[in-house]
């Protein structure tokens, strides 16, 4: 990685920070004054949330780096055995993302991907 | 909790007695300080630092520095933000576009704020202690926060929320950087396993956090979209996901309350 690499990645970080932080200030300046059940707010929860599950598809689907190189069904597999392992464990996030992680652990294990 | 006789949590005798505002008598900040830092060792805590270790494993996969995976850790303290942020950048999204999807990812600390603010603060709380505070509210430090502060006196709930999130914040930094030294070091099976942490673990947060049928429409629509949507642009493919996603569920939502209500 170059050194412009870097410092991108530095102010990449640093704005994140921002615009991150910048809810918790209203959050702050707002906390005595703002209606959690107002419609606006409702919808731009749900446009996070939905934005987040996209990107947890996306690493799953389409990923890149380290996971593109294992394929589909095992990632697919991994994340079934987990959530199902979640579920048994009346949602333990601990067995869950355990489970999950050792599925494509032995899967790689396994089939030398 | 029930005195503690280890020698470094006694108050000297100079101090003090530090006055009640709320709820009965109260610890020295010290103390509640350090009472926070000890409730972060927890499995909340530990599930926590392994979804950290998972993200550095996931930036040395990208190409970041060490030290620029443990500073983002440090300075943003959002694994959802960390997370958007890496991944966006990762599939090609310029710094407008990946700031940008942060910024919606952090929507969600704005409400989460709000609810535990009146918790922490006390009459005295100074505007900028509570933006500190503020700061460090993301989901692990909320919830526990949220449920151990309220059953202790006032004055010492800001600093028991302090040393919670400061133990948090520290043990997720050592995480991040373990996180992406192993995955250079460890055979390449584990290493892989490393990287699936976390988005399992997002995939089950958001599970065990959604309340209600918008709020699971919402996952359900944008684990099908978000893959589509990536097809088509690299560049806005997060945005325009939550965008669909998010409106197709509230409008679902607001119809289904007027069909029951008709």
């Amino acid at each position: 990685m170059t050194g412009s690499d870097t410092a991108l990645l530095l102010v990449a970080v640093v704005l994140a920070f921002l615009a991150n932080d910048l809810w918790r200030w209203l959050g702050v300046v707002a906390s005595d004054r703002i209606d959690e059940a107002s419609p606006l707010f409702v919808w731009i929860r749900l446009v996070a949330t939905a934005l987040v599950a996209g990107l947890v598809a996306k690493f799953v689907v389409a990923p890149s780096g380290g996971l593109a190189q294992v394929p589909l069904w095992l990632r697919l597999a991994a994340v079934a055995i987990g959530l199902a392992a979640y579920a048994a464990g009346r949602r333990s996030l601990a067995l869950g993302v355990g489970a999950g992680a050792a599925t494509l652990v032995c899967g790689v294990a396994a089939f030398g991907y | 909790m029930t005195a503690e006789p280890s020698a470094p949590l006694r108050r000297s005798e100079a101090e003090p007695e530090p006055v009640a505002v709320d709820g009965g008598p109260a610890k020295p900040p010290r103390d509640a300080f350090l009472q926070g830092l000890r409730a972060s060792i927890s499995t909340p805590g530990f599930v926590l630092w392994g979804s950290f270790i998972g993200f550095g494993a996931m930036t040395h996969d990208f190409g970041w520095p060490l030290w620029l995976a443990a500073f983002s850790t440090a300075l943003i303290w959002a694994a959802p933000g960390q997370l958007v942020l890496a991944g966006a950048l990762a599939s090609g999204a310029g710094l407008a576009g990946a700031t940008f999807a942060v910024s919606i990812s952090g929507v969600r600390l704005l409400p989460m704020v709000v609810a535990i603010m009146p918790v922490l603060r006390s009459e005295r709380t100074r505007f900028w202690t509570r933006i500190l505070a503020a700061h460090f509210v993301a989901v692990t430090a909320w919830f526990e926060g949220l449920r151990l502060a309220s059953a202790l006196p006032r004055a010492e709930r800001m600093p028991f929320f302090f040393g919670l999130a400061a133990g948090l914040v520290v043990g997720s930094v050592v995480s991040t950087a373990t996180g992406h030294a192993a995955a250079g070091l460890l055979p390449r099976a584990l290493a892989v396993g490393l990287l699936g942490l976390t988005p399992m673990y997002f995939l089950m947060s958001l599970e065990r956090g959604a309340d209600g049928f918008a709020e699971k429409l919402a996952i359900g629509l944008g684990l099908v979209i978000g893959p589509l949507a990536g097809l088509l642009t690299q560049e806005f493919d997060l945005i325009a996901t939550g965008l669909i996603g998010g409106t197709a569920a509230f409008f679902a939502e607001r119809f289904r309350t007027e069909q029951a209500g008709s």
